[in-house]
């Protein structure tokens, strides 16, 4: 193989590894609390903004910044399912429809409003790695190996944990894990927050690779929304799988077709993929 | 008793107060609406852009205003073209405006100018540089800053006239590659250039057009890394422009020159993500920073104001985009607007056509002459061009055409590896 067929292959890999770590706390949420989270890429942009005014203010390297990022983020998923998505959990779809875009809405003009339309970016020392010929790009590949690591950790959290197994009570049967005497509202709120605080880690790691502006999140939660409904709804690997399809047929119709084509290759393939398998690559119909 | 009759007058006088005034200001407002993109992606620029107009309408306002009123903007918000085009139609038919001025983004200028041209009302454009919109025969369109298709134009003569004999290399052999994002700015600035290069007998290596709102540019940087062209032309926003930077760095893309065509590789937030390794890098723009001795005595002291009260007003000097609305504000406000006497659009059309100021007359040099109706280019201001710039140490240093040039062009771009350790060695 050439040198630039494993060159597409590396960076289809990496952005496959993007695209999974920002779906992750998408296909979380989406798979327990069965909430579509529109406002998902604007709790990216707040992550970004953070751990950008933390390098900013206090010089705290992004990848460090995730010791506050986390905690931060989870203990707002909590607040927002608590004020703002357990009133309406038992709604109708359309109504929690409404609440997530409006939170979106207000939370993107918000950070327009406080920090204006323009571009934040860091400059860290992290460069690239050269490797006989081949350049792999150091953030990237933390942003990769992030993602690997994140979802075995939330597998194993939710194989071995009772927390966890409570959660999977819940994404499976609802009423049966409230007769079994699990408190869902707390679960929910659980779930929420770590779903919050998967994107809020991300954020933080895609500081050093993109830059904060307060649309930034409409740029890649579409992407992640593709990335969750092909992998099948509420499977952490089909969202890694998902994730890697997309970031691959990117890289190879980009280089191979056209650059400005890519993104309607891949929505082929998606429409494709809902056609054949309408519960998605891992999902149980 | 006598506290809450006195409140209650007070109350009744500030009802009063708040309810007569807005009639009474109004009468003496001269309104004109302001269509920009103040939300949404373009924001940033948007408002740059309407930032240089507001201080050419305060620079009026201070001298007393026009016809003894004062000059107040009337805001839409351009967030994308539908939106521009409802926006229009709101300014016009609910704020009842005779005068639109816009727009700094080609498509939603393009959707918005046929909205105010339907209404017979006037729209002013100062920013957006796509060739179509004056090429509709338009009555009512003006249009004061240059078009896309001469910056395309300008970097292919640029790399035949100068980089060619500096490189030694024979225009002919030289191999170029055209990068573009895809709305209707880039189509326009970049197909331009690939046509008069291929024109020109260079052998143009690639043609890659993209969608702005991509995260991966990788699949352009590899493109380019396979085919190895000399010099890189390049119409970019700055989200994209800034990824396209990070991973051509990441992938070590060497070129002997980049040549930028406007938008992201002009503005301050671009050259300040990348510091140092900014420099070398060439753009093509309206440019302020041209050589002084082109400008005549009048117009130096409008600069010098312009840049003060810019520098007072939002704490920076200003950059292009805040420069053509300036322009754009000035010659209306300065030329049009005095001799058409009042908002009537066909007064206004009339005052538009007579104007005739020559070189030297505006702050980037290019003087002022309007398209009859007849003319394939209706509306555009036919004097208007863009100038070749180059970052060096930092800043934006003009360097062609050559009689608008304040230093020589450094060439070749050195590459990553020299930049990082700020190793240079540059054909004299």
């Amino acid at each position: 193989m050439s040198t630039a067929v494993l060159q597409l292959i590396i960076n289809g890999l990496l952005l496959g590894g993007i695209y999974a770590l920002i779906s992750i706390g998408l296909t979380l949420i989406f798979g327990v609390v069965e909430i579509i989270n529109f406002a998902h890429g604007e709790f990216l942009m707040l992550s970004m903004y953070a751990s950008y005014w933390l390098f900013q203010l206090y010089g705290v390297d992004p990848y460090v910044s995730l010791f506050v990022v986390i905690p931060a983020f989870f203990a707002i998923g909590w607040a927002v399912q608590r004020i703002i998505i357990q009133p309406i959990i038992h709604a109708p779809p359309l109504n929690q429809i409404f609440a997530t875009v409006g939170m979106s809405l207000v939370l993107q003009n918000a950070a327009l409003f406080f920090w204006k339309a323009d571009y934040r970016t860091v400059r860290t020392a992290y460069s690239t790695v050269s490797f006989s010929g081949l350049m792999i790009s150091t953030p990237r590949l933390v942003a990769f190996v992030f993602a690997l690591a994140i979802i075995a950790a939330l597998l194993i959290f939710l194989k071995r944990t009772y927390t966890g197994k409570a959660i999977r009570a819940l994404a499976q049967e609802k009423r049966a894990a409230m007769l079994m005497g699990i408190d869902i509202y707390r679960m929910y709120k659980i779930a929420f927050g770590i779903g919050i605080a998967c994107v809020g880690a991300a954020g933080a790691i895609l500081i050093p690779i993109y830059y904060a502006f307060p649309t930034v999140g409409a740029m890649f939660v579409l992407i992640a929304f593709v990335v969750v409904i092909l992998g099948g709804y509420n499977s952490l690997v089909g969202a890694l799988i998902g994730g890697l399809i997309i970031g691959m047929v990117e890289a190879f119709s980009g280089f191979f077709l056209s650059p400005h084509l890519k993104e309607a290759v891949y929505f082929v393939i998606f429409i494709l993929i809902l056609l054949l398998r309408p519960a998605g690559l891992f999902g149980r119909a | 008793m006598r506290k809450s009759t006195i409140g209650l007058l007070v109350a009744s006088l500030l009802v009063f107060i708040l309810c007569a005034s807005p009639a009474v200001m109004a009468a003496e407002k001269v309104k004109i609406g302001a269509l920009f993109p103040f939300s949404g992606p373009l924001a940033l620029l948007g408002q740059e852009s309407f930032n240089g107009a507001t201080v050419a309408a305060d620079i009026i306002n201070e001298k007393g205003g026009l016809w003894g009123k004062q000059i107040e903007w009337v805001k839409g918000d351009g967030v994308d073209p539908k939106k521009a085009m409802t926006e229009c139609e709101r300014l016009i038919s609910v704020e009842g405006m005779k005068l639109i001025f816009g727009t700094y983004s080609s498509s939603r200028s393009y959707a918005a100018s046929g909205v105010a041209e339907r209404n017979k009302v006037i729209y002013w454009e100062q920013g957006a540089i796509a060739d179509p919109i004056t090429e509709r025969g338009f009555k009512y369109l003006f249009r004061t800053c240059p078009r896309a298709g001469q910056f395309g134009t300008m970097a292919v003569n640029f790399a035949k006239e100068v980089l060619a004999p500096t490189l030694k290399l024979d225009p002919k052999a030289m191999k170029v590659a055209v990068m573009f994002e895809d709305s209707l700015y880039g189509t326009t600035v970049g197909s331009n250039a690939a046509k008069h290069a291929m024109a020109m007998g260079m052998n143009v290596v690639a043609t890659d057009s993209y969608s702005h709102k991509t995260v991966d540019l990788s699949p352009v940087v590899m493109r380019f890394k396979a085919r190895k062209p000399d010099v890189i032309i390049a119409t970019s926003y700055l989200q994209d422009g800034l990824l396209f930077w990070r991973q051509a760095k990441e992938a070590n893309l060497n070129v002997k020159a980049f040549i930028g065509t406007g938008a992201c590789h002009g503005m301050p937030d671009w050259a300040k993500t990348f510091g140092e390794e900014a420099n070398y890098i060439f753009n093509i723009d309206p440019a302020i920073g041209i050589n002084p001795d082109v400008l005549n005595a009048k117009t130096k002291a409008i600069l010098k104001e312009f840049r003060e009260k810019f520098n007072k007003k939002f704490g920076h000097f200003p950059a292009t985009h805040a420069s053509l609305g300036f322009v754009g504000g000035s010659v209306l406000f300065e030329e049009v607007l005095p001799r058409a006497g009042s908002l009537d659009p066909e007064a206004i059309r009339k005052a538009a056509l007579q104007v005739d100021i020559p070189k030297g007359s505006t702050i980037f040099g290019f003087g002022v002459k309007f398209a009859p109706p007849a003319h394939p280019a209706a509306g555009q201001n036919l004097l208007a061009h863009p100038a070749l710039m180059q970052w060096q140490e930092k800043r934006m240093v003009v360097v062609y055409p050559v009689e608008f040039g304040m230093k020589k062009p450094l060439i070749p771009l050195p590459t990553w590896e020299q930049r990082g350790k700020g190793e240079t060695s540059f054909v004299k």
